[in-house]
Parts: structure tokens; C-alpha cells; sequence
């Protein structure tokens, strides 16, 4: 048997532990904008979950990428690896692209469930497009660092890049988020 | 080249995931009267949904493992293997919604003056997560079955897959989970 439920909790808590800790911030960050975000600017609010969902895939799409890369070796670790700049740089794309569709989407959808709509469409664009922006950038930058940390420690970063952007990148989205509804608004 | 293949095969997923994340966020709206009467509540949502996240995708990719390592398949998919990868995700998901609970509660009272109600938060947490767990273990193996069936690995399934549901049956657990515990 290569299964044993006691390792798996026992491999699995220390991690899970810290992603929890770290998750219980970005909550009492919520819990701070709770009445901005609730009564004032619900449209936002209903946008933080596709913020983080789509920042996270990308971290762990260009991450399992880059393991891989790393395990065949067509990937070297080595900041000006021209693979791994194609990589990131389709992953910020490929960001933006997403982000600009569901903000257009997140808004239709806002018109009709929210009463009253507190703000025009294109300032809510653009704070989207920011955050998303500069989250996709941090979190791509994130990804490759992990991978060739991990790779060169001799870890796997398939085990360690997906919880460490989905983890970093739901703090990040949210502190980002804050800061150009501050700006925008 | 590689960008050409990058953006055909994980565009389409990454906006189903988006998609995904539109439910979620509108049961997230949804929910908005209830965090107004239940203080403290809010505080656990990023928790439950990463806890959720975390547990069925290492399920997956460890049954994704399993299937290449030649331990289970279509015809031999519930043997012990699976039950001892079942029972680590229940126990682990029983500690760490425990641990929410009573951090979440912790925290509010240090940061800010409120003091939430310790059962009506930490049950909420445990219900949602035991529940969720449940839920999303059920739906893997399911998901995995499909997937040998039809010969797939299922390492390019299983990921995407829970991504789009998981958060959207995590926050109905939740809701759900919430409207109970206040009506108790």
C-alpha cells in the first residue's frame, strides 16, 4: 500500500496550517472593506472571487509550465532563460485578455442583480484591469522565483508553486484591489 | 510558438474558471445581509474556500499519481488505496475548519472591538467544511472515474475541473451552512 491517511495528514497540516494563517488576514481585510464593499460598492465585492480565481490559475498554470520545463531541462534556471520570458510573458497576457472578458461579464451580470449600481462602467474597467494588471505581474514574478527556489533545493515545485500563488495571490489581489478602488474612486 | 499553444489550450479553461468565479462571487453577494447579522462571519470565507482548494486538488493529483502508478483504475477504483486517500482529506479538512473557527473568532476580537459568537462561527466553519468535503471528495472520484473510463489522464482534468466547480459548491456550503446555523 503506497497510501496511508496519517502521512497524508501529517505531510499535509504544516502547509495547510500556513495557508490558513495567511487566508485569515486577507478575511480580516475583508472585514475592514466590509461596509464599503457591502453597501457601497457591491459590484466589487462580487468581483473578488474571479480577482483571485484567475490570478491563482495563472500562478499555478505557469508554474506546473515551468516544473515541467525544469524536470525535461528545455527550462534553465536562469533569470534571462528566453523559454521561461515567453512563458511569463504569454502567462500576463493571457491575464489580461481573461480579465478584460469577465470584467465585461461581471458587469452585464451586475446590472440586472444589483439594485443600484453605484458606479459607470468604465471606471469600474479600469480599476478591474489594474488589479488584475499588477496582480498577474506579481504573481507570474512569484511563480518563477518559486519554481527555480524549489528546483534548485532539489523540491519539487509541482508541490510547492500552487499553493504558494493561490495563497500569496488572494492577499495580493485584495491589497491591490483596495488600492485602485482608493485611487479610481 | 509556445505562446500560440499556451493561449489555445489554457485560455478557454482559465475563462471557464473565471465563469466559475462569477457564481461564486454572486452567492457571495447573495450573502451579504447575513454578514451583516453574523459578525465574524466574512472573516472565514477566504479560509474555507483555500481550505477547500488546497485538500481536493492534492486529492486529485495524488489519485492522478495513483492512476499512473498503476494502483487503481476503472475496474479497480475502491480498494483500500482510495479509502486511505479519503480519510486523509476528511481528517485533514475536520482539523483545519476547526482551526478557522476558533482563529477567525481569536483575531476578530483582537482586531477589531467586536466579540463574534464562538459556536454560531466555528459550527458554521465545521459544517461548511465537513460538508464541502464530503461534496468535492464524491465529485473527484466521480470525475476520476469518468476519467479512466474514457482513458484521459487525468492530471489535465482533475485541476481545472474542481477549480471551476469547487469554489462555486464551496460557498453554497457556506450559504448553507450559515442560513442553518442562524436559524438554530
Amino acid at each position: 500500500m503506497i497510501y496511508n491517511w496519517k502521512k497524508i495528514v501529517r505531510y499535509g497540516l504544516p502547509l495547510l496550517t500556513l495557508a490558513v494563517i495567511i487566508e485569515l488576514f486577507v478575511g480580516q481585510l475583508l472585514h475592514q472593506g466590509e461596509e464599503m464593499l457591502i453597501e457601497q460598492l457591491s459590484i466589487f465585492f462580487i468581483s473578488i472571487p474571479v480577482i483571485n480565481s484567475v490570478g491563482g490559475n495563472i500562478g499555478s498554470l505557469l508554474g506546473a509550465r515551468l516544473a515541467s520545463g525544469l524536470h525535461v531541462g528545455s527550462i534553465q534556471i536562469n533569470f534571462k532563460d528566453k523559454r521561461m520570458h515567453e512563458q511569463l510573458i504569454t502567462s500576463i497576457m493571457m491575464g489580461l485578455i481573461t480579465y478584460l472578458f469577465l470584467a465585461i461579464v461581471i458587469y452585464s451580470i451586475g446590472l440586472f442583480s444589483i439594485t443600484k449600481m453605484q458606479i459607470t462602467f468604465i471606471p469600474f474597467l479600469l480599476v478591474i484591469l489594474a488589479t488584475g494588471t499588477v496582480l498577474v505581474c506579481a504573481i507570474s514574478v512569484i511563480s518563477v522565483f518559486t519554481a527555480f527556489i524549489s528546483f534548485k533545493k532539489g523540491i519539487d515545485p509541482d508541490d510547492v508553486v500552487a499553493p504558494v500563488v493561490t495563497t500569496l495571490g488572494d492577499i495580493l489581489g485584495i491589497i491591490f484591489l483596495f488600492v485602485f478602488i482608493g485611487v479610481g474612486i | 510558438m509556445i505562446a500560440k499553444e499556451m493561449l489555445k489550450q489554457s485560455l478557454p479553461l482559465l475563462l471557464l474558471c473565471g465563469i466559475g468565479g462569477i457564481f461564486a462571487g454572486n452567492i457571495l453577494g447573495l450573502m451579504s445581509s447575513l454578514f451583516q447579522t453574523i459578525p465574524g462571519l466574512i472573516v472565514v470565507i477566504p479560509g474555507i474556500i483555500a481550505l477547500r482548494g488546497n485538500i481536493s486538488t492534492a486529492f486529485g493529483s495524488r489519485l492522478g499519481s495513483a492512476y499512473h502508478l498503476g494502483v487503481i483504475n476503472a475496474e479497480n477504483i475502491w480498494n483500500n488505496e482510495l479509502k486511505q486517500n479519503i480519510i486523509g482529506s476528511i481528517v485533514l479538512s475536520f482539523i483545519v475548519s476547526l482551526l478557522i473557527g476558533v482563529l477567525s473568532y481569536i483575531t476578530t476580537i483582537l482586531f477589531f472591538d467586536i466579540t463574534p459568537n464562538p459556536y454560531q462561527i466555528i459550527g458554521i466553519v465545521l459544517l461548511a467544511g465537513m460538508l464541502s468535503a464530503v461534496l468535492l471528495t464524491t465529485l473527484t472520484i466521480g470525475i476520476i472515474y469518468l476519467v479512466f473510463r474514457r482513458g484521459y489522464d487525468p492530471d489535465n482534468i482533475t485541476g481545472p475541473a474542481l477549480a471551476t466547480v469547487g469554489d462555486i459548491i464551496t460557498m453554497l456550503c457556506i450559504f448553507g451552512s450559515a442560513l442553518f446555523i442562524e436559524v438554530i
